[in-house]
């Protein structure tokens, strides 16, 4: 059932699209600044996320080029081990930008074979934000942040390895 | 010849990307819809003061907020400054980066219900149970 929704070529959003633009249309009928505001808030993320996209389409393409299907499930399907962890741990804490911009680069991984316990551990791990650290630092300590780093990486692993537990036992 | 399949694999990503994008640009447009109307001031107001009740107020106002992380920082930031306990702070910065509704259509689009509704019910219990884990932690190192 997944796999028939995550490997289906058909165009995502075509009606969420036009009922969030209908909202929106609401919103400027009942408060227009407000609506306008909003609108031009989007469009700054767009043209700020344009080139972490870019960087996406081209990890993505690199990734298609230089490994096939065999190869990534290898390094990251049912039968890899510590490294994938490591992977996906890394992958996590150096990408940059929303988790979403990064969701479709995951969902083509899985795809590919992946373990769905690697990508919920990116993605967790993607709470660590190095280029934050000195402001979170300056905010909450260089203690608190230290233990957050670590306890978030553990967290992530522990989570990855609970699906994919669940995977094993069909859950 | 190399050249060529290294484009193709380049058009083949885009193409991928061009499927989500109708998601993409709803979700961009949903977070600056939060931006607008889930402002700073309604974010502190539930607050009361009950480590218990801040703690899963604090991980499930992190979780519906969007934006950039420094922001939760800075509303953690004034929170803790308030007298919210850290457990409410901690998990809601967490929170703030490991869940998000707004981007649940995309995440369940791509990956499906069952991965969307595991990975989200796991963060939401997850962010409550490190941050009881780091306060512990730092009250021990005090």
């Amino acid at each position: 059932m997944n796999k028939t929704t995550a490997s289906s070529p058909k165009i995502s959003g075509k009606y969420f699209l036009p009922a969030v633009l209908l909202l929106y249309l609401f919103l400027y009928i009942m408060m227009p600044d407000n609506a306008i505001d909003a609108f031009l808030k989007s469009w700054k993320i767009l043209i700020k996320l344009l080139p972490i996209l870019t960087t996406v389409v081209i990890l993505l393409g690199l990734f298609n080029y230089f490994f096939n299907t065999k190869q990534l499930s290898r390094y990251l399907g049912k039968d890899s081990g510590m490294r994938a962890w490591f992977i996906a741990v890394a992958g996590g804490i150096l990408s940059h930008g929303p988790s979403y911009i990064w969701y479709p680069m995951l969902s083509e991984l899985r795809k590919q074979g992946a373990r769905d316990g690697l990508l919920v551990a990116f993605i967790y791990v993607r709470a660590i934000k190095l280029p934050l650290i000195p402001i979170m630092i300056d905010y909450f300590g260089w203690q608190f942040t230290i233990i957050l780093a670590f306890y978030l990486i553990i967290a992530g692993v522990i989570q990855g390895l609970f699906v994919d537990f669940l995977r094993s036992n069909s859950l | 010849m190399k050249k060529h399949s290294f484009l193709q694999s380049i058009v083949k990503s885009a193409k991928g990307f061009l499927y989500i994008t109708p998601m993409l640009l709803s979700v961009i447009l949903l977070v600056g819809l939060f931006e607008v109307f889930i402002t700073r001031d309604i974010m502190t107001s539930i607050f009361n003061g009950n480590p218990f009740h801040d703690t899963l107020i604090g991980t499930l106002v992190g979780g519906v907020s969007v934006g950039q992380p420094i922001v939760s920082y800075i509303i953690g930031g004034e929170l803790r400054d308030s007298g919210v306990s850290m457990y409410a702070v901690t998990a809601f910065i967490l929170s703030w980066v490991t869940l998000g509704i707004v981007q649940l259509p995309l995440e369940y689009k791509l990956f499906g219900k069952r991965f969307t509704v595991q990975r989200n019910l796991l963060s939401f219990i997850f962010a409550i149970i490190v941050a009881v884990l780091i306060v512990q932690t730092l009250k021990l190192l005090a």
